[in-house]
């Protein structure tokens, strides 16, 4: 176990200095620099990218598929309850029982939603065809995470599979396309930044006055 | 014994037989115009497919090729494999074939406008229509360009303006537009001021605008006398349009933008004004200070601007009962969604026509009348630009209004193509138009 423990440890650091490294060089690209004159908020354009920006009513492409969208946050939310999981279990942690019914209940939603989309993306022949094998290694992955960090939540004896689980998903992440982890958040700042600078974000920002 | 000239390939026949030398750079030329935001962008995708229906080709055709994530992936997949990771080429990656490039030059050409509605659907807010354009500055640099975009390009580069209107006539033009002004105003005052030095701004029109649309080009010199504009036109540089801008070559984009800037200097002015023209706002108000490596930002404002602003502050009066029929109002892509003019349009129609219905979807969620993205000059993929414009057509019909205005020449012509190809029966008209139209004398 203390073996496991240290493997998912150094796995963590290997994956965050990936990621780190990969963010660095994605940097290193540099630019667009502009000097042309805001008409917006750069600021106010981030904040909207990063918050309100998500919500369903403000995105077309959410709203036509409420479905996904809820799932996809559903997923996420459970994604976060197994790494909850899997820091306890790493650091020797004992949790709440309030907590851990309201982990696994994150995690029950979480491994629903996934399997959900994965489902999705293997039956509508356009999902298919825009699909990747990396689409379906990433999907499965995490549902294997999901799974076992429940299974470890109910029974201590889960918790070895869900740790060395857990060793191959963190060195996954950078390798994959679940690196989007880190890139999702770089992505909506270069966009809120772009429209919020041109007086797009937030909607309402250009009012004439 | 004459030579027989030699015929210039055309686009297909230049796709159809890529020297294997070309491919190789092809790969170092995405590597050096790759930016920070676009890398991010190509590490971010996760097809998840949301953005499908955003995008106006796919709700025409429900292909797959149209799907902005896609177009997007052709790009993410030589990027990942050739560059990702060390931002140099790799050698022993697999190449960039001739199947990709041909796959590319459908896509990104044929079945993008670069609105960036997909960007604003998108939920990683991928900077998609950049990275489109990037990609296709990589087909230009392969001499890849659709044969009718890049005969506009290459009349620009050569003339000064994209439709290869001389400067004599071009002043010409100007002075006989003046004439019927004092004419038909029956104001001796009233100018087309050619280089009038120390105006406090010079107006870059489209040259469709002297060629075929003089209307708008006297529409803006009423509303400006009206107000007691000072302002001026380049005898030298006066096309606000920059093609260069749909074929991501930055370059000549640099070079369409800096001629307007010179013309400024020249002239000592120190604001540009644009008449109506979507990618010419993008391109002049936004992106010209990057490619032109600018240490301060230069003062460039829509025509729109202008007049809202002379409204706001009752320098001109408008009588909306002359125009009496229902106007509906298309936002340009590059004016709206991409340039951040949302309100000025409404603000002017508003009070220059009895009633105003907007579309739904509308501002920066409205779709792209198809005519973007120098769509209009690629003949190649004219079908597919009149078909994916039925979205619009149907926008249009649904407001029941009997004109449609739109700040931008080019969705001017390509609205004026889906009347006729829709039979939606409505008259398709500028905002200048409308207001000049509902302008009161002035009662200074």
């Amino acid at each position: 176990m203390n073996l496991l423990r240290w493997s998912v440890l150094a796995a963590g650091a290997a994956s965050l200095t990936a990621l780190a490294v990969r963010a660095r060089w994605a940097a290193a690209f540099g630019g667009p620099e502009t000097c042309a004159p805001a008409r917006g908020s750069a600021r106010r354009g981030i904040a909207y990218a990063l918050g309100r920006g998500l919500l369903p009513w403000e995105k077309e492409s959410a709203r036509r598929h409420l479905a996904s969208y809820l799932a996809g946050i559903l997923y996420h939310a459970g994604i976060f309850c197994a790494f909850a999981v899997l820091a306890a279990l790493a650091v020797g942690f004992s949790l709440p029982h309030l907590i851990v019914l309201l982990l696994r209940l994150g995690l029950a939603t979480g491994l629903v939603s996934g399997v959900g989309l994965l489902g999705k993306r293997a039956a509508l022949p356009l999902s298919r065809a825009l699909s990747r094998l990396d689409d379906y290694a990433a999907n499965l992955l995490v549902d294997l995470f999901l799974a076992f960090a429940l299974a470890a939540s109910l029974d201590v004896r889960a918790a070895v599979p869900f740790m060395a689980l857990s060793v191959i998903l963190l060195l996954y992440i950078p390798m994959g396309k679940i690196r989007h982890c880190l890139f999702f958040f770089r992505s909506r700042i270069h966009f809120g930044r772009l429209l919020g600078r041109r007086g797009v974000l937030p909607p309402g920002a250009a009012s004439a006055s | 014994m004459a030579e027989t000239p030699t015929r210039k390939r055309s686009w297909a026949e230049r796709l159809g037989d890529l020297p294997p030398q070309d491919l190789k750079t092809a790969i170092q030329t995405l590597a050096d115009i790759i930016d920070a935001p676009s890398a991010d962008g190509l590490e971010s995708c996760v097809r998840c497919g949301l953005c499908a229906e955003s995008c106006h080709y796919f709700l025409d055709d429900r292909d797959l090729r149209s799907i902005p994530a896609y177009k997007l992936n052709l790009i993410i997949r030589v990027f990942r494999r050739q560059i990702a990771g060390s931002g140099r080429p790799r050698r022993l990656a697999p190449g960039l074939d001739a199947a990709t490039i041909r796959e590319w030059a459908d896509a990104l050409y044929g079945r993008c406008t670069l609105c960036g509605r997909c960007m604003i659907n998108c939920t990683m807010g991928i900077q998609i229509p950049a990275i489109i354009r990037k990609g296709r500055a990589v087909l230009a640099s392969l001499g890849l360009v659709p044969d009718g975009l890049d005969s506009t390009v290459a009349t620009a580069r050569e003339t000064g303006n994209n439709m290869g209107i001389t400067r004599e006539d071009w002043v010409e033009t100007a002075a006989w537009l003046e004439d019927d002004l004092r004419a038909e105003t029956g104001d001796p005052r009233i100018r087309m001021p050619m280089d009038a030095a120390g105006a406090d701004f010079l107006y870059a029109v489209n040259p469709r605008e002297p060629k075929f649309y003089p209307l708008t080009l006297t529409a803006a010199a009423k509303l400006f006398h009206a107000a007691g504009r000072s302002w001026t036109l380049s005898s030298r540089a006066f096309d606000v349009t920059n093609y260069a801008y749909f074929t991501g070559d930055d370059a000549l984009a640099a070079l369409f933008a800096g001629r307007l800037r010179e013309a400024m200097d020249e002239l000592n002015v120190k604001t540009l004004v644009l008449s109506e023209c979507g990618h010419g706002f993008a391109s002049n108000r936004w992106e010209a200070a990057a490619w032109l490596a600018e240490q301060f930002g230069r003062e460039v404002k829509s025509v729109l601007e202008v007049v809202a602003e002379d409204l706001r502050e009752g320098r001109i009066r408008l009588d909306p009962d002359r125009n009496p029929k229902t106007v509906t109002l298309h936002d340009p892509c590059q004016l709206v969604r991409m340039g951040g003019v949302i309100e000025e349009q409404r603000e002017i129609l508003k009070r220059s026509v009895h009633r105003f219905v907007e579309m739904t979807p509308n501002r920066k969620d409205n779709y792209c009348c198809g005519g973007g993205g120098g769509q209009l000059s690629m003949t190649e993929f004219a079908p597919r630009r009149k078909s994916a414009g039925r979205i619009k057509a149907d926008q249009i019909a649904r407001t029941k209004a009997q004109v449609v205005a739109s700040p931008c020449h080019n969705c001017l012509d390509q609205l004026a193509e889906l009347n006729k190809h829709y039979k939606l029966g409505v008259d398709v008209k500028s905002v200048l138009e409308l207001a000049a139209e509902a302008l009161l004398p002035s009662t200074g």
